[in-house]
């Protein structure tokens, strides 16, 4: 049977790539591994970026931990220990080897692993995001829905007025506002959370204020985009027109059919944008004093602690690539053509 | 891949059918008309009256120094003479500051967004016109810039050479620069497809005429309109970095520096903090509406 095979395969090499193309098949498996395949240029490119600019920022992270009074010697010592007497690109290789084998280094401030420290804060940064994005995606979705029912109607100017503030605030500026606003004045929320403290409705308090400041901005990107797709859905498609004619009744055209439809454009946006959330994360957890990784990178930064800014860089660029991945894949599950295989216009 | 006949199926479906011109009163159509008009003359007006603010007015008439003051005449409230809007703890006059620190943002938003719209959008209509093996290379470059954190550099900057306008230009450009060309390549990718630019290449047109004369004009009001969004996101960023202490430093006056300081009193007065974010978000907002209009007007998505 084999050999049989093998005898075809050489009389008819078209017989081959057939085999071949139903083994490695799926187009939504060739999709994932192209993409893997360019995250690792990307992750090494973002690294190295990091390490070539860390590295010139004058000053000897030596001298920086013993303090103005440490003798040569000591510093000497302290830069074999930390792999500084290193050349440049040794430590590089290194650094990626270590990241290889997951470990990403001793942080230069506390002499603790990169690991650890990222293992303290991530899981902050993790359940703000969270947070984050659970609020602004259903918000954006409740209201993008309502405002393209009618467009041009009153939900829709008012959503559309909402939203550009929204889009022309500075996260800042609105952690400074809300932080005004309901610790201050009405103090509903607390200004300052060290930790999220032990019980869940204490986490929620603690991270409501921090969300918004990010999740508002994202809530106007989400419902804009969300509620132009919807509209365009209902005004241009077949199936649409099909649905109406059938007599199905409008929310529900407008929610099961549209939405449904539109829902995955801004489910692929989301994944696509994950990454770039570090910079609003780097900028409201210290507002807030919220021992995140975005406030540890804002520290780590300005003590020039390189691995430690690696450490916290790699896993948004990790992120960054998961997300491209998550949207790949979505696109691949969601959209029947796609799984399939059949080749669209 | 040839160009495809138009699908007549689907430019024949009922929804894409315009709306009848009988259904439509002349006063709705003047209503629309005017809608429109506002919709782009009076976010262009803000901007036009926050220039001349910010760069005529200081000539026009004396205003007070922005970087010192007298402590003896600090924190007066706003509206009190000579200082209309009051003065900071060290006495340093907030009109002033919201000047200077407005030319600030008028000049690294819009430096930082011509940087990123003259490299970027050569390097994507480079990259959306050629594509092959310049794409994949000019795209993964872009890939790397846009996943590299903006803070890490901005620092980087800051500590090795002097923090400087200049130098923040610099560093927040390397942000634009990608993005621009995303977006340029983005819509060059669809012009590329289009029958005329078939014509054009089947003629034997020179690429570079090509590019020059047939894509970057389509390609143009989309980015156009991105600009001015993109200015709007720089100003919020240098803002972002000023905050954080890593962009202009404190003698001279920033939006960002004067809300960094306005926090540290926030609970006495929120003024301090509320002066600089509304003109912030006013300046950023009418650029949006901008550009949202321009979009309109032009009929790019």
């Amino acid at each position: 049977m084999a050999l049989a095979q093998q005898v075809q395969l050489q009389r008819d090499p078209g017989a081959r790539s057939d085999i071949v193309r139903r083994v490695t098949g799926s187009p939504a498996l060739q999709l994932v591994g192209r993409r893997l395949l360019t995250a690792i240029p990307v992750l090494l490119g973002v690294t190295f970026l990091t390490f070539v600019v860390m590295n010139l920022i004058p000053g000897n992270p030596a001298r920086l931990i013993l303090g103005i009074n440490a003798t040569p010697g000591q510093i000497e010592q302290t830069d074999i220990k930390l792999g500084l007497n290193h050349p440049f690109w040794d430590r590089y290789w290194l650094w990626l080897d270590g990241l290889l084998h997951g470990n990403l280094g001793i942080a230069y401030s506390n002499q603790q692993s990169v690991n650890t420290d990222l293992a303290q804060h991530l899981p902050v940064t993790c359940w703000l995001l969270l947070y984050t994005l659970v609020v602004s995606l259903g918000l954006g979705v409740i209201v993008a829905v309502l405002a393209a029912r009618k467009p041009n109607g009153i939900a829709d100017r008012l959503s559309l007025a909402v939203s550009m503030l929204g889009l022309s605030i500075a996260p800042y500026v609105l952690a400074l506002v809300l932080i005004y606003v309901f610790a201050v004045k009405v103090q509903w929320f607390p200004a300052i959370s060290n930790s999220l403290g032990g019980n869940p409705l204490q986490a929620i308090r603690a991270l409501t204020l921090p969300a918004a400041s990010i999740g508002f901005p994202l809530f106007a990107v989400y419902s804009r985009l969300l509620r132009a797709d919807i509209v365009e859905q209902m005004q241009r498609e077949d199936y649409i027109v099909t649905a109406k004619a059938k007599g199905v009744s409008p929310w529900r055209v407008l929610i099961l059919h549209a939405t449904r439809n539109s829902m995955f454009t801004l489910i692929t946006l989301v994944a696509l944008n994950l990454g770039t959330l570090i910079g609003a994360v780097a900028i409201i957890e210290p507002i807030f004093s919220l021992p995140g990784i975005g406030a540890e990178l804002i520290g780590a930064i300005q003590i020039n602690d390189l691995p430690l800014v690696e450490g916290i860089v790699v896993v948004f660029a990790l992120v960054t690539v998961a997300g491209n991945l998550l949207a790949d894949l979505l696109y691949a599950v969601l959209d029947p053509r796609i799984r399939y295989g059949r080749s669209t216009s | 891949m040839a160009a495809q006949l138009p699908d007549l199926t689907t430019t024949l479906a009922p929804g894409a059918a315009p709306p009848l011109p009988s259904l439509v009163s002349a006063r709705h159509l003047r209503n629309q008309r005017v809608g429109r008009a506002l919709r782009l003359w009076v976010p262009a007006a803000i901007l036009v009256a926050l220039f001349f603010l910010c760069f005529i007015w200081p000539y026009v008439y004396t205003i007070p120094s922005g970087t010192v003051g007298s402590i003896l005449a600090a924190q007066e409230p706003p509206f009190s003479p000579g200082h209309w809007l009051g003065t900071d703890p060290v006495g340093v006059d907030v009109f002033a500051m919201l000047v200077y620190g407005g030319q600030v943002a008028f000049e690294v938003g819009f430096a930082v967004t011509a940087i990123g719209l003259v490299i970027g959008g050569l390097i994507g209509l480079a990259a959306g016109y050629f594509g092959g093996w310049t794409d994949t290379i000019l795209s993964r470059i872009i890939d790397v810039l846009i996943a590299f954190p903006a803070l890490v550099l901005a620092l980087a900057v800051a500590e090795v050479l002097q923090p400087s306008e200049l130098h923040l230009i610099w560093a927040l450009s390397v942000f634009s620069v990608p993005a621009f060309a995303r977006v340029t390549r983005g819509s060059t990718l669809v012009v590329r497809q289009l029958p005329f630019i078939q014509a054009a290449r089947l003629s034997g047109t020179r690429s570079w005429r090509i590019i020059l004369k047939h894509v970057l004009p389509n390609v143009i009001p989309g980015i156009i309109s991105f600009s001015l969004i993109g200015v709007g996101i720089v100003v919020i960023l240098e803002g972002a970095l000023d905050f954080l202490g890593l962009g202009i430093q404190q003698p001279k006056p920033s939006w960002g520096g004067m809300i960094a300081r306005g926090q540290t009193v926030l609970t006495a007065t929120p003024e301090y903090v509320l002066i600089p974010s509304i003109v912030l978000l006013i300046f950023v907002m009418a650029l949006n509406l901008l550009g949202d209009a321009l979009r309109e007007r032009w009929g790019v998505r």
